[in-house]
């Protein structure tokens, strides 16, 4: 069952819901870097916290972020036709974990970059990730210092 | 003279923020939450911060809950919180707090009750430590933006 902290909706423009993509509402007047495609990414993470700025970062760095709290709505948004240059996804999410839901968006066909992240680095959730398909696993916090060159490779190979 | 006052309070904000850089209670991470508030956004720092003290309170009480458990043994459940809680942290550069969890979440692998009550001390002071200094930090802010947007009469 889902934590009651994991949810909680108040006037911020990320409500949380799980069950639903956010956009990111705004689009930042002067990105921090543009790039010769337009590159959107998805994030799937269950923290709020985390979410608002995962999302926050990669918008201020010039990229379209569609944000969803578990691995369900992900692979909903996905089933549904959207399609992401970049998807990040927390390790321990609720009911789908970040490893299945991974290992569900390969079986896809889905061939995008996907970094896996969680609070901290344990060797043991990381082989168990990778195994799971995504490209890289890294420790929160999500800087411009670990995505940015993710960003650069797809949008030079794009 | 109507740019001392504001002046000098963000000379106050910025010795506060070195303060906290220094005693290792805030990391660069701060830096990149300050760096997402702009024209469209000119309350973001203080709404994200808000949001993760509203969070952080939920959690402790969560665990506190569980350890106070006559019976407990569900260290499963204080992973997920701690878990949580360590991500949230990192996220806005608290990096004590962070740091806190950490540990705690080792003696909650090793199923070390006593271990985990004494880093939950720990965390409970660090936060409240952490929820003190920012809310002066916002103060001083809030201060600074109304020094900055004082007028006087115009002169003939």
């Amino acid at each position: 069952m889902a934590s009651d902290t994991d949810y909680d909706s108040d006037g911020m423009r990320d409500n949380g819901n799980g069950g639903s993509s956010e956009g990111n509402g705004r689009r930042r007047r002067h990105p921090m870097m543009t790039w010769r495609n337009n590159l959107r990414a998805l994030v799937v993470d269950n923290g709020r916290i985390c979410r608002i700025m995962e999302s926050g970062l990669l918008d201020a760095y010039g990229v379209e972020v569609e944000a969803v709290g578990t691995g369900e709505a992900a692979v909903e948004l996905i089933a549904s036709g959207e399609t992401f240059d970049l998807i990040v996804i927390e390790m321990f999410l609720p009911f789908m974990s970040g490893p299945e839901t991974a290992r569900t968006i390969r079986e896809m066909g889905i061939t995008s970059k996907i970094l896996g992240i969680a609070p901290m680095y344990w060797e043991k959730d990381a082989q168990e990730f990778l195994a799971a398909g995504i490209d890289e696993f890294l420790e929160k916090p999500f800087t411009p210092e670990l995505f940015v060159p993710f960003l650069r490779e797809i949008d030079n190979q794009k | 003279m109507l740019g001392l006052g504001a002046d000098r309070l963000r000379a106050d904000m910025n010795r506060l923020l070195a303060l906290l850089f220094h005693q290792g209670v805030l990391d660069e991470q701060f830096l990149q939450l300050q760096q997402l508030q702009d024209e469209t956004s000119p309350n973001f720092v203080c709404e994200v911060v808000n949001i993760y003290f509203h969070e952080s309170e939920k959690l402790l009480r969560n665990l506190r809950g569980l350890l106070m458990e006559r019976d407990f043994s569900d260290y499963k459940k204080m992973g997920i919180h701690l878990n949580q809680f360590m991500g949230s942290s990192s996220s806005i550069g608290a990096k004590r707090v962070r740091n806190v969890c950490v540990a705690f979440r080792a003696a909650s692998e090793q199923n070390n009750r006593a271990g985990c009550l004494r880093a939950l001390e720990l965390l409970e002071n660090e936060y409240c430590y952490l929820k003190n200094k920012l809310h002066e930090l916002f103060q001083i802010e809030q201060q600074r933006v109304l020094a900055a947007g004082a007028r006087y009469p115009m002169q003939n």
